[in-house]
């Protein structure tokens, strides 16, 4: 019995350490959410490897007190340039006024958090820190706990209509240590629609939330390619509510990074709701140590939904990929129609996959399949190419590219996918021969 | 689960006990499964639940050194035997119940249970059937084994030269703690097979014992096999020698009767290089209200180029509809393929016990050696199953399949959880795993939880797993042609499951199939 | 043009040798037919000449126009000249056949030092050959081969052919799986590519494609060897008598 008690302790110990490296705000309209979540983390704990969700990952980054110094990706080429956009720009996690468009967009209303905070009357309030704290079980998540109680800045986004162009929020990072925590707040209003860029790498370490609630019949397309930087430590947590018969989709795409954790927590919670869940991971340790992990929980508790997790994983040089992924079918839940696929494709004999893709359901009337595949480049199909006159490695590439396009067909905006295609091309390029 | 749980607790309350009508009638019509149909006809609720009122000899209730010295000396154990449960125990009192399994129940109090049970009549050996308790007897016969092997396994001298009737299979029985006898040695023992029980092996083959005992399953590999190693009262054990196919299937009997008695049995195969066996293993227990526990330890070594098939079909009591009684399973068994293409097969039928916690495992460390797990598991009521395999692949080449096969009915909860392991030397290896579940009802539940760790990329590995419940057109299918729902429901699954009875040896394969049915009473309506 | 000499083959892993010395050689213009027995090596030979793993030469040689083709790469292999239609063609999920088409030409114009299509080109060209192939649009848009049906797949094949405009076609087993209008019209597609600098190889078990790609010359091949070279009419006699007979008078 010493045993389990010490490791409570050390955990307490990595806690208490980690808030009081933070300088903790006080007042403004989040300020009891922020008092909630500080008491959920410190029951909770921060995470240790022993936890089964952290059994892949360790979490030892993220529970430093300071961040490892990373060499910021300035020059970061930009993607979805030709696109008519509202481009909000934070730097090193600070809001970049100069380098924003001014934020007025019909149907829209923008704000900042850092500034909305100083009222105590907000619509934001009754949603801050709300879908954290539910997506707290089954599994707990103490960094997106961390970030409710610590976040200063971000962006409320609440849409009435249809947005005309998209949303963009744009991160930049200069400072080789910079520790950034940003929680944004996404409220689509009945029957409205928003498509929500999300582009770059915010820090050297960096702890991203955002809770979306998407109401009756509104639509939310979420897509985020997260940067080249090879330094980057990030975790960031999607949370999100899906309304009777709303749809949300959401398309990751990763290249390099040190270490990425992106988790996910989906209610589908009106029937008729549709989710779906997407992510592309490249990662080739020749440029840096790559360990990416997938932690997906999707969360069925109305009639007659769909979800889909389609996640793929490219892996070179002692590269590292995790899926952890999950569809529960709450009781009463009928007729889910709940897909999940996890699949790497591991182009040398040092990656590795680790992979648990779960299904936990208590409802008959559902139809719910997980697959996952791990293996090497189809020989058979590279032969195919080969023999058509297509180099290896051109061979090579397309075959990735074609393992990867599941995950990108659940970008329904055709110019942004052909946008996050165009930007795989040229990541695969630059890695050819 | 705070959310799902507290639903499910309401919807609990909320559901009254349905009548349900047995069909009256029965009409056997062409390509219907006749034993299917007979036995959802003659369905009762469990078949074995019966109690034998033997004299029973206990050692006192609770576990601590004493009892362990007891049990090595009732055993009549040479000293490092005792020494090595000794050992165990101590680091049983170190460890924690493992409480990562989807399972719920309550705590277990391992001082309110007897740890050594043996029926008083086998103090003496009885020279004929005459003498034999005839309660004994009748619990033979009432699992259904034969006359002579009845005689065999009481013990009466002389009974190995009786005609045998029907298909050979050997069997050894385990009454509650020990074993009560085994059958057909004199002509194992022409073929150089050894068959016995663990406790007559520790005593004439202490070299193979000490040799491979822990090997498989250290010592102190998890808190029940830890446990089982310190109190194992008895079990079976199997040498088959280089080179030799074992001339029938061997086969123990699991039975535990006595009240409030916990059963830790022991089973050590052997199987030397290029040797093959069939292993079939039963077991039932009485209908008791109060739980029993069952903590059983089975390692499994295969040299080069030897194969061995492990078939069991469980069906312990899985307590009442209320959920109450029961056998509580915790059973560690494992297969180390130590030399190059050896070979297991796990095939396993799980009706029975309260609680499963159960995972055949395979160590896949020889070169093209190969492992496969075929499973059924079955959880009505308010059973709880959690039970899977797990494939760690270390040799080159290897092989694994698993075809999982879940059934969750009334307000059951069937997990299936798996580990697939690829180590960065076992290159061109490869893993294919399906595991489909099926609902009958909206107040059960089918989970799913695979690890997958590949560390090789010249390894494939492929995993698929669907739920959905019985198909509605399946079912309208059976029943436009005369079978009332519930005998569709059983033909169904028997579908369901067809895959993996097909790779049960014969026998067996018949009585899952009943089991399957048996097993489903109830779920529908 | 091909010239095959002395050809030993046997598989990588197990060293089971499967061409036991093939000569062959096949003429500019010509459309010469191997067929024979399951086993024999037919496609064995196919897949070595197009450079598949898995095969090791271990005597021989190969030559297209004389450079010897063993040893390029499968890609090289294809910008030398050579195409193989596959008995069963790959189906690559996620690749548009356009973009697997335009990749391929593109590829081989550059290896050939000559200036990539442009994108309007390019499709230019393959509207008008897949119309010749009664290759509908909706086909060119799918992933590479998949959802065809069997006939669709070799067309797909036939279409490739006319757009890389080989000089060596080898169509391994090209009418297996196909009824008889869908062989007759994957025919069509290959006697329009028929011209006097051009070459095929027929691989076929059966007779009835050479109904309709006539061959100059026919070579049965039993056991890793070409056993017997004659006319048509040699096809027509197995398909008369089967392959027993001839293999009978050989032995």
């Amino acid at each position: 019995m010493t045993a389990p008690m010490t490791r409570d302790a050390r955990r307490a110990d990595t806690t208490e350490a980690r808030l009081a490296a933070i300088d903790l705000p006080t007042g403004g309209f989040t300020a009891p959410a922020r008092a909630e979540a500080l008491a959920r983390l410190g029951t909770m704990g921060l995470p240790a490897r022993r936890d089964e969700y952290w059994r892949w990952t360790d979490p030892a980054k993220l529970n430093a007190e300071q961040p490892e110094a990373g060499a910021a990706f300035r020059v970061d080429r930009p993607i979805f340039e030709g696109r008519d956009k509202l481009r909000l720009v934070f730097e090193d996690g600070v809001f970049d006024a100069a380098a924003s468009d001014d934020p007025v967009l019909a149907g829209v209303e923008i704000a900042r958090l850092s500034e909305a905070d100083r009222a105590d009357i907000h619509w934001a309030k009754a949603q801050y820190g709300a879908l954290e704290a539910s997506g707290q079980t089954p599994v707990a998540r103490p960094f997106a706990a961390l970030n409710t109680a610590a976040a200063t800045e971000g962006v409320l986004i609440r849409v009435t209509g249809k947005a005309a162009r998209p949303l963009h929020i744009s991160y930049r990072q200069s400072e080789k240590t910079s520790d950034v925590i940003l929680h944004h707040v996404v409220r689509i209003e009945e029957g409205a629609e928003l498509t929500l860029l999300e582009t770059g790498t915010p820090g050297a370490r960096s702890n991203v939330v955002m809770e979306v609630d998407v109401a009756r019949g509104a639509r939310f397309h979420h897509i985020r390619p997260q940067g080249r930087a090879t330094d980057r430590v990030m975790v960031t947590h999607l949370f999100a509510r899906v309304a009777e018969d709303a749809t949300f989709k959401s398309f990751t795409l990763t290249t390099n990074g040190k270490f990425t954790r992106n988790e996910a927590v989906i209610e589908v919670a009106g029937d008729g709701a549709t989710a779906h869940i997407a992510g592309a991971a490249l990662g080739d340790g020749e440029d840096g140590p790559f360990h990416h992990d997938d932690t997906v929980f999707i969360d069925h508790g109305a009639v007659g939904c769909e979800s889909r997790q389609v996640f793929k994983k490219v892996l070179k040089h002692g590269a590292t990929g995790v899926f952890q992924g999950k569809i529960l079918v709450r009781p009463g839940a009928q007729k889910t129609d709940g897909y999940q696929i996890s699949q790497s494709l591991l182009l040398d004999d040092d990656s590795q996959f680790l992979a648990k893709p779960e299904l936990e359901i208590y409802a008959d009337d559902v139809k719910c399949s997980h697959g996952s595949t791990t293996g090497a480049i189809d020989e058979t199909a590279l032969f195919y190419l080969r023999s058509r006159g297509v180099p290896e490695a051109d061979a090579k590439a397309l075959l990735i590219l074609s393992f990867l396009a599941d995950a990108i067909a659940e970008i329904e905006d055709e110019d942004l996918a052909g946008d996050v295609v165009a930007r795989l091309e040229d990541w695969l390029a630059r890695r050819r021969g | 689960m705070r959310k799902g749980s507290e639903h499910m607790k309401i919807e609990r309350e909320n559901t009254m006990a349905q009548g349900h009508d047995t069909a009256a009638e029965l009409e056997v019509r062409e390509g219907v499964d006749r034993e299917t149909v007979e036995t959802v006809q003659n369905m009762g609720a469990y078949k074995y639940g019966w109690e034998t009122e033997i004299e029973m000899e206990f050692a006192p209730m609770g576990v601590n050194e004493d009892i362990v010295r007891l049990i090595s000396e009732k055993n009549g154990e040479p000293q490092w035997m005792t020494d090595w449960r000794l050992a165990a125990f101590a680091r049983w009192k170190e460890m924690e119940e493992p409480r990562w399994a989807m399972l719920n129940y309550p705590e277990i109090d391992y001082q309110s249970q007897y740890y050594y049970a043996k029926p008083k009549s086998m103090a003496e050996k009885p020279k004929s059937l005459e003498e034999v308790d005839p309660k004994l007897l009748a619990t033979y016969e009432k699992l259904g084994i034969p006359l002579k092997e009845q005689m065999i396994l009481a013990g009466v001298e002389g009974a190995e030269n009786a005609p045998a009737e029907g298909r050979k299979v050997a069997v050894d029985a385990v009454f509650d703690s020990v074993s009560v006898g085994t059958t057909f040695k004199e002509e194992l023992k022409k073929a150089g097979v050894i068959f016995c029980s663990i406790s007559e092996a520790i005593r004439e083959h202490p070299d193979l014992v000490r040799k491979y005992l822990g090997s498989v399953v250290p010592q102190s590999d998890n808190f029940f096999a830890t446990l089982n190693s310190a109190v194992f009262s008895d079990g079976s054990f199997v040498y088959i020698p280089p080179n030799t196919r074992c001339p029938m299937e061997l086969s123990t009997y699991f039975r535990i009767n006595a009240e409030n008695t916990g059963q830790f049995e022991r089973t050590l195969i052997i199987a030397d290089k290029g040797s093959y066996v069939s292993y079939l293993e039963g077991c039932t227990a009485p209908k008791r209200d109060t739980a029993q526990l069952h903590a059983a330890v089975v390692e499994i070594v295969i040299l080069e180029d030897a194969e061995v098939k492990y078939s069991t079909v469980q069906n312990w009591f899985p307590g009442d509809e209320e959920g109450k009684g029961g056998i509580y399973n915790f059973v560690t068994k494992r297969a180390d393929c130590r030399g190059d293409r050896a070979k297991v097969m796990w095939t396993q039928v799980e009706t029975g016990s309260a609680i499963t916690w159960k995972y055949p495992s395979c160590i896949l460390r020889g070169e093209a050696s190969q492992g496969e797990f075929y499973s059924i598991a079955i959880a009505n009521n308010m059973q709880q199953a959690d039970t899977g395999t797990k494939m760690i692949h270390l040799g080159k080449n290897s092989r694994s399949r698993i075809v999982s096969k879940g059934i969750s009915a009334g307000r059951a909860q069937n997990t299936y959880r798996g580990l697939v392991t690829m180590h960065p030397k076992a290159k061109n290896s490869r893993n294919y795993t399906q595991c489909d579940s099926l609902l009958i009802g909206d107040r059960c539940g089918a989970h799913t939880v695979p690890y997958i760790e590949v560390k090789n990329n010249s390894s494939r590995v492929e995993h698929e797993a669907t739920t959905s419940k019985v198909d509605d057109d399946q079912l309208f299918y059976c029943r436009s042609r005369g079978m009332d729902e519930e005998e569709a429901v059983a033909l169904v699954v028997n579908g369901f499951c067809r895959e993996v009875l097909q790779a049960l040896p014969m026998e067996f394969a018949m009585e899952a199939q009943s089991l399957v049915a048996i097993s489903l009473e109830g779920s529908v309506g | 043009m091909l010239e095959i000499k002395n050809l030993h083959v046997e598989l990588e892993e197990e060293g089971k040798p499967i061409l036991k010395g093939v000569n062959l050689t096949v003429e500019a213009g010509k459309v010469h037919a191997i067929m024979g027995p399951n086993g024999s090596g037919k496609s064995t030979l196919s897949y070595v000449l197009s450079g598949r793993d898995g095969y090791a030469v271990t005597e021989g040689s190969a030559t297209l126009d004389g450079e010897e083709l063993l040893e390029m790469e499968p890609e090289e292999r294809a910008a030398a000249g050579l195409f193989l239609a596959f008995q069963y063609p790959v189906e690559i999920p996620g690749v548009g056949n356009m973009t697997f088409l335009r990749t391929a030409v593109n590829a081989q114009r550059k290896a050939r030092g000559e200036e990539e299509l442009s994108a309007g080109e390019f499709l230019k060209v393959v509207r008008e050959k897949a119309k010749t192939l009664k290759i509908d649009a909706e086909m060119l848009k799918r992933p590479v081969n998949v959802g065809f049906s069997g006939g669709e797949k070799k067309r797909n094949e036939i279409l490739q052919m006319a757009m890389l405009e080989p000089r060596m076609c080898i169509l391994d087993e090209t009418d297996s799986g196909l009824d008889v209008d869908a062989m007759k019209l994957v025919a069509e597609g290959v006697n329009a590519l028929r011209d006097p600098g051009r070459a095929f190889l027929v691989i076929t078990h059966y007779q009835r494609l050479l109904d309709h790609i006539k061959p100059d010359v026919v070579h049965i091949m039993a056991d890793g060897r070409i056993v017997k070279t004659g006319g048509p009419e040699l096809a027509l006699e197995v398909e008369r008598n089967g392959y027993a007979d001839i293999l009978a008078e050989i032995a």
